[in-house]
């Protein structure tokens, strides 16, 4: 009864063999065409895998909002198609003559996190009201300051748009919603983007159609960069008293939003790099198989020289 | 485990004496929940020196002297000093909103020590300090009940220690966690502190001055886009206008050099408006003496609006044309309640002007017509163009040079001996029936809407059966209608194609032959179907009308079969229009030899 030797391994290096050929040979061949494959073949299969060059990307920020004091309202006062109307525009009002009617407005910004961005717009509206008249509809245009700092400087100024109308008159309209910005094509990374840094009403026009509400409007959808008023619960209040005014309240929220950009150079760079080396490390883990395989094994004739053996005799 | 926060001491800029120490510690913060108040600094007017020393925690909070400002000018009388910042917690009632009367629920409230029994809890029950410091003061409040039922109250202050490891255990930076206390504003800082605070306010809008920046140029003469200056009261020359609704709007003024076709509504009630509404009677447009420049100084001569013509409208439509005699107006007349008479419908003004931006001579040409009673509103239009003083006066239109212009009419012409004609006016083209309100193909005069370019578009019209009796009569008459009264034969294919030049004009196709006579034949539809190529280089295409047809379907089964059992049929006309220009290739001179095969976007960022 004899027990087994038990051995272990004590210790390991890797030995280096040198193969060595012409450069007229096919294993010179060989090595260009692994060569290629394991470099250029990760670029095709990030490529062909899509998303490789990143060219929308998006950020989160707060946009600096603020109110910029002007509005333009118009109530339709009978089913006739009377109003009366009443902007923060001089020329607009002395154009209105009879059918101006001076609300009582009051306005407050607020900074509800201390942040130093303004959160919030509560914007009440007190319509004074004839006997004979009754509100059916609704149109308010509120203008905004609009800011953004994060990527590429946006300076803006943009448009809130509140349209309501009923059947049956109303006491008093309750608008509880979100300044939204909707992009048509994604902001530069960098660099100033102020072209739409102008009045969407030239309030020093004293031309009716500066103030049509179909040009305003035309010309604020045109732009790539424009906000909305998303308020999809407008409350209408039926049962006015008589003699009391009719009541406009608006609560506009500035949300944080999502925007998206087009990435800079470094930045596309870096994301096809990530993909490119991740494919590369598989191929080159193959790649290195084959060439052991086919050089261990002599498959392409070459002449093994191994080193490290200093001390040969 | 505190650390502690060793923050350099910054000096006050303009401290008068080293006595800011450590100062006020305590921070304002609406909690959660609205019971808990977390607050720093509550400046009151009444006791502004309220805590000296009797503060429980002299350790870490203490006053701050108020700082007067060393700047030369004195601060504006109804700015006053700031306030001194009160921070121990137990003198600090935020829910105290009414002096010497007890507030509902306010325990900490210090007149309401009867009627605490009747609270059934506190609105503040807890005042703390800065929550960032590693052992701040917290007054709290709560209510016990007695042994009859009534609320007693229960306050204490004490020590907190918060254990977050990123406490500050003592704070010298004196305005580390308080606002800057602000500039006060002097005589002549306010300007400028009121610009910097103030960028949007009400009542910051422009003045009503609008001609601030006309007035500053030299030249007498207007120039484009300039108010025209009227003699009248009104002292500008007005052309209504539509703005926010559609109602009109009679203080817009027009612009010079503007061409200008606006339409609006107005509402009028026929007893009080007939007759005394200025915008009704042709006299409001006639009577005008408009500044030939707009230099008020110099002696400008004025010139009156020369009434070019006066087309009476009747009841029906039919136009005839007023002549006045010695210069007399027409004024509306109420002819029977329901009825007014002479009511301005249109009002088309021409003016001419010369280079130096005067105005030479304005006229006018009116459209007067009835209003019924019950009508929703008068609907007025007004246009205004302006021509040199030399050109002619009315200048022949191009639909596009050379190409068509989307949206622009076609130009169609007649074959005359020396090559083509065609009418000066630009809508009296190649035309489309346009719906009318009673809808009947065989009576009524029938409105046209000219064919416009790149438009398509339907319209169309009734024809009852009980008309087709003389078939041969309603088959012209239907041609007639769809075809229009001026027929063209040829249409220009660019916008500006020469009248003497026969192969830029294209012949209208027809297809149309009438057929047998078995049954009765009327043409259904009139289709005009206009094939257009893009013309020239890439980036500049051209339009060309290369071909239009006009296809008239007649019907091939009896009329009364197909009209089901409606007794009416549709008479529809259409007009197609079909590119038909070849997509443009990129394309190379000789052919490369390597065609590389890489997807457009490879090379995306470096290229």
């Amino acid at each position: 009864m004899s027990l087994p030797m038990a051995f272990y391994d004590v210790y390991s290096h890797p030995a280096l063999i040198r193969y060595k050929t012409s450069v007229c040979s096919k294993a010179t061949l060989f090595l260009a065409v692994v060569l290629c494959l394991t470099y250029i073949s990760p670029l095709l299969v990030a490529y062909r895998s899509q998303g490789f060059w990143l060219k929308r990307s998006t950020y989160e920020e707060q946009p600096v909002v603020r109110f910029q004091y002007q509005t333009l309202l118009v109530a339709a006062t009978n089913t006739q198609g009377d109003y009366v109307a009443w902007s923060t525009f001089p020329h607009l009002n002395n154009m209105l003559g009879a059918n101006l009617r001076i609300p009582a407005v009051s306005v407050r910004e607020e900074d509800q996190n201390q942040d130093g961005k303004l959160d919030f717009l509560n914007f009440q509206l007190q319509l004074p009201l004839k006997p004979e008249e009754q509100v059916y509809s609704v149109q308010l245009l509120l203008t905004f300051s609009y800011k953004l700092f994060r990527m590429s400087t946006v300076v803006m100024q943009s448009l809130a748009y509140v349209q309501h109308s009923s059947s049956v008159p109303g006491a008093k309209l309750f608008i509880s919603g979100d300044l939204r910005l909707l992009q048509r094509t994604p902001l530069p990374h960098r660099g100033l983007y102020n072209i739409y840094n102008v009045s969407v009403i030239d309030g020093s026009s004293p031309f009716a159609s500066a103030y049509d509400l179909d040009n305003i409007i035309r010309s604020y959808q045109d732009r790539n960069l424009t906000t909305m008023l998303s308020c999809p619960m407008p409350v209408w209040t039926v049962g006015r008293a008589a003699g009391s005014p009719f009541q406009l309240n608006a609560e506009i929220r500035y949300p944080m939003e999502v925007i998206s950009y087009r990435p800079g150079f470094w930045e596309t760079i870096k994301y096809a790099w990530i993909q490119y080396v991740s494919v590369l490390l598989i191929f080159l883990w193959v790649f290195e198989r084959i060439q052991r395989f086919v050089f261990q094994n002599q498959v392409l004739t070459t002449v093994p020289i191994p080193v490290g053996k200093p001390h040969l005799s | 485990m505190a650390v502690t926060a060793t923050v350099l001491f910054v000096l006050f800029t303009v401290v008068t004496t080293n006595k800011n120490t450590t100062s006020n510690n305590l921070n304002t913060k609406v909690g959660d929940q609205n019971v808990t108040y977390n607050f720093m600094e509550n400046y009151t007017t009444t006791q502004p020196t309220e805590f000296d020393s009797t503060s429980p925690t002299p350790s870490s909070s203490s006053t701050e002297e108020p700082v007067q400002p060393t700047v030369p000018a004195k601060p504006l009388p109804a700015s006053g000093r700031l306030l001194t910042p009160v921070t121990n917690v137990d003198s600090v009632c935020p829910c105290d909103k009414h002096k010497d009367v007890c507030d509902i629920n306010c325990c900490c409230d210090r007149v309401c020590s009867e009627e605490v029994a009747l609270f059934p809890s506190c609105s503040v029950d807890k005042i703390s300090g800065k929550k960032m410091l590693c052992s701040r003061h917290v007054a709290s409040y709560s209510l016990g009940s007695t042994m009859d039922g009534y609320s007693e109250l229960q306050s204490s202050v004490r020590k907190e220690t918060n254990y977050d490891i990123f406490c500050i255990q003592s704070q010298n930076r004196v305005d580390g966690l308080s606002h800057p206390s602000p500039a006060l504003p002097t005589d002549s800082s306010f300007d400028s502190l009121f610009k910097e605070l103030t960028s949007f306010i009400f009542g910051s809008e422009e003045t009503s001055g609008q001609v601030s920046s006309a007035e500053l140029q030299a030249s007498s003469g207007y120039q484009y886009g300039d108010v025209m200056m009227t003699a009248g009261e009104r002292g500008m020359f007005m052309l209504p206008a539509a703005a926010v609704t559609a109602d009109c709007i009679d203080n817009s003024p027009a612009a010079f050099l503007k061409d200008q076709s606006s339409g609006c509504s107005r509402h009028v009630i026929l007893e009080q408006d007939c007759g005394a509404l200025p915008a009704l009677s042709m006299d409001t447009y006639t009577n005008i003496q408009i500044f030939a420049g707009k230099n008020k100084d110099a002696e400008l001569e004025v010139v009156p609006v020369e009434v070019a013509s006066v087309v009476l409208q009747s009841v029906d439509g039919t136009q005839t044309e007023l002549k006045i005699s010695g210069g007399g107006n027409v004024n509306p007349v109420l002819l029977n309640p329901s009825l007014c008479a002479h009511v301005v419908l249109k009002v088309v003004y021409m003016m001419k002007y010369n280079p130096a931006g005067e105005i030479v001579n304005v006229s006018v040409s009116l459209l007067l017509g009835f209003v019924r009673e019950g009508e929703l509103s008068l609907e007025q239009k007004f246009h205004i163009t302006f021509v040199q003083e030399d050109g002619e006066e009315v200048a022949v239109h191009y639909s596009g040079n050379p190409g068509y212009v989307v949206g622009l009419p076609l130009v169609s012409g007649t074959r005359i001996a020396e090559g083509f004609a065609r009418s000066m006016d630009p809508r009296d083209t190649l035309s489309l029936l346009h719906s009318a309100e009673d809808q009947d193909c065989l009576q009524g005069t029938h409105q046209r809407s000219p064919v416009l370019f790149a438009l398509d578009s339907v319209s169309g019209c009734t024809l009852r059966l009980e008309d087709t009796a003389n078939c041969s009569l309603v088959f012209q008459l239907l041609l007639d209608v769809l075809r229009g009264p001026n027929h063209a034969q040829y249409v220009a294919s660019f916008g500006n194609s020469p009248l003497d030049s026969p192969i830029d004009w294209v012949p209208i196709k027809n297809n149309f032959n009438p057929g047998e006579a078995h049954i009765c034949s009327i043409p259904l539809s009139l289709h005009l179907e206009i094939e257009w190529i893009k013309y020239g280089s890439l980036v500049n295409p051209q339009a060309q009308i290369v071909s239009i047809t006009e296809v008239i379907q007649t019907n091939t089964t009896r009329l009364d079969v197909l009209s089901g059992s409606s007794s009416t049929l549709s008479i529809m006309s259409s007009v197609a229009f079909i590119p038909v220009s070849s997509t443009a290739l990129p394309g190379y001179r000789a052919t490369p030899t390597i065609n590389g095969k890489l997807p457009f976007d490879f090379f995306f960022p470096f290229v």
